[in-house]
């Protein structure tokens, strides 16, 4: 038996269940009532984004990220795990670059096409974090403060981020400014599926959707740019 | 003259059994029942006697610093130490798991029959040397029991720092690890030439492949042996526990009430076997694992049922 091949996906995750929820609730205890504004906020990005405002629109999800790195991961996920540190330093990278984004206005698609699949498929994403995600727990019978809020918790900060960027950005910045988000979403699936969370498909469903989105878009950018049509 | 030769020969057949023995009992683990029921096994390098269920912290004891988890935990400790219990292992590997052990004997005091087991693992940073001083201070002891090399990382180097600070008197035992079943023919290797106390592996009724040469070999060498993951990371006992009701024939001839005294008895039955380490979270998880380690044990002929009927399942 090869040593790699002995592994299994638990012996990654190094803290049980109750752990975990209890993690996301101890977030949610210590930074209540400061969801009302994050979700106030995530709304406001998300009209930005849809009225083509998109520079603006990255500029408001940055410090989002900052905050989930420090607050979530550096301070509190590093004590469970020691790649906790470098996820949060992970975090803090990501806000920087939509900062600069935001800043600088390289990458963003000037001309989203509001009836195609990616810019629906990012519009879905971006509600789902925001309002979708927060109700899940309470729906499960888990307590209000396991809810998972944008910028609060990093699986719906994530998950919103990638529907804003998959409607704001084109090119090689909307790989550059989604690859985080898809490696969060993906490590946060494989978690949840270990700690046996019920809602643990819908994320790779999400991760799913975010990489055909991702995809469908750099494709049709090709083909109109040799001067083909773009996948309907 | 006669009777006094006699006399004379019985007593050097007599001081000869003894002393063989006594030498027996050092090389391989002996069973005694203590007052509270748990058995115990001779560690061979000492003779010292060790409670046959000791406790794994790998996930159940990483909880970092929330107040309610830490009581949690420590309430588990509690229940452990209640019946009797003495090995409890750790890693730098496992995340706040050596500060919620330092946590917990703060609360409850260091008890005489703590037998503390860490680890010493190179990608956590520092030297061998400098682990072992965070990890005392993370446990709040002076020193460990046991210190063993994790999944034989620099075992060579690793190794040498251990058996200084068994010279220092900082260490009582040396040993290694390994899980999963990995690297087990360069375990062999370390355990056929070094110096070690005791050797920690992956055993449980679904993953025997230690009895064929690494089970023999520590009888043989005299080294402890620790089995970790009794319940195969919990699946194992999860899925029994859906499924399966324990067999009357284990009731009846094996003493396992649940399926934790059917999976926990037939580890520490080996005879090479010293101890098995179930983590847990759970004080009435714990409880069970914990009357496992009361008499009886399987023979030999219902370990071999044992193994049938689970892989009849």
């Amino acid at each position: 038996m090869s040593e790699w091949s002995s592994y299994r996906l638990e012996d990654f995750i190094p803290f049980t269940a109750d752990v975990y929820y209890r993690l996301l609730e101890r977030m949610g205890e210590d930074f209540w009532p400061l969801h009302l504004l994050t979700l106030l906020l995530g709304g406001v990005i998300i009209v930005l984004v849809l009225r083509g405002r998109a520079r603006l629109a990255c500029l408001l999800l940055a410090p989002a990220w900052v905050f989930v790195g420090v607050g979530y991961f550096m301070l509190r996920y590093g004590e469970l795990n020691w790649a906790g540190q470098d996820i949060g330093w992970g975090f803090v990278l990501e806000g920087i670059m939509l900062a600069a984004v935001g800043a600088s206005g390289l990458g963003i698609d000037h001309a989203p096409r509001f009836k195609t699949l990616p810019v629906m498929l990012g519009a879905l994403l971006g509600v789902l974090g925001l309002f979708g995600l927060p109700v899940i727990a309470p729906l499960l019978g888990y307590g209000w403060f396991q809810a998972e809020t944008f910028a609060i918790h990093p699986a719906p900060t994530a998950i919103m981020t990638l529907g804003v960027v998959l409607v704001a950005l084109r090119g090689i910045g909307l790989w550059v400014a989604a690859v985080i988000p898809l490696a969060w979403i993906a490590i946060s699936g494989m978690t949840l599926l270990v700690l046996e969370a019920p809602w643990a498909p819908l994320t790779f469903t999400v991760l799913a959707a975010g990489l055909l989105g991702l995809v469908w878009k750099t494709v049709a950018g090709l083909r109109r740019l040799r001067g083909g049509g773009a996948p309907a | 003259m006669t009777t006094n030769t006699h006399a004379k020969t019985g007593r050097r057949q007599f001081l000869k059994l003894v002393s063989t023995g006594l030498a027996a009992m050092a090389m391989s683990p002996v069973l005694r029942a203590a007052p509270d029921g748990l058995l115990r096994k001779a560690i061979p390098a000492t003779g010292e006697q060790l409670p046959v269920i000791g406790l794994g912290t790998w996930q159940t004891f990483n909880v970092g610093s929330d107040p309610e988890l830490l009581d949690a935990r420590t309430e588990v400790l509690r229940a452990f130490f209640d019946h009797g219990g003495g090995l409890v292992d750790s890693s730098p590997m496992y995340g706040s798991a050596p500060d919620v052990m330092g946590y917990a004997l703060k609360k409850l005091g260091v008890p005489e029959s703590l037998f503390s087991a860490e680890k010493v693992w190179s990608p956590a940073g520092g030297s061998a040397r400098e682990q072992f001083q965070q990890l005392a201070a993370r446990w709040g002891l002076p020193e460990f029991n046991l210190l063993q090399v994790h999944n034989l990382v620099d075992w060579r180097q690793q190794l040498e720092t251990l058996r200084e600070l068994k010279a220092e008197g900082r260490i009582q035992y040396i040993g290694i690890t390994t899980s999963h079943g990995r690297r087990h023919r360069e375990f062999e290797r370390v355990m056929a030439s070094e110096d070690i106390d005791f050797a920690q592996l992956t055993y449980n009724i679904t993953h025997r492949e230690v009895e064929a040469r690494l089970l023999p070999l520590a009888r043989e060498r005299g080294i402890a042996v620790i089995a970790n993951r009794p319940y195969d990371g919990g699946r194992l006992i999860k899925g029994l526990k859906r499924s399966e009701n324990v067999p009357a024939w284990a009731r009846e001839e094996c003493g396992c009430q649940t399926w934790a005294d059917f999976l926990l008895k037939f580890i520490v039955s080996h005879p090479a076997v010293n101890c098995a380490i179930p983590a847990t979270t759970r004080v009435e998880h714990l409880n069970e694992n914990m009357r496992a380690g009361n008499k009886p044990l399987p023979s030999p002929d219902c370990r071999r049922k044992m193994i049938r009927h689970i892989e009849s399942l």
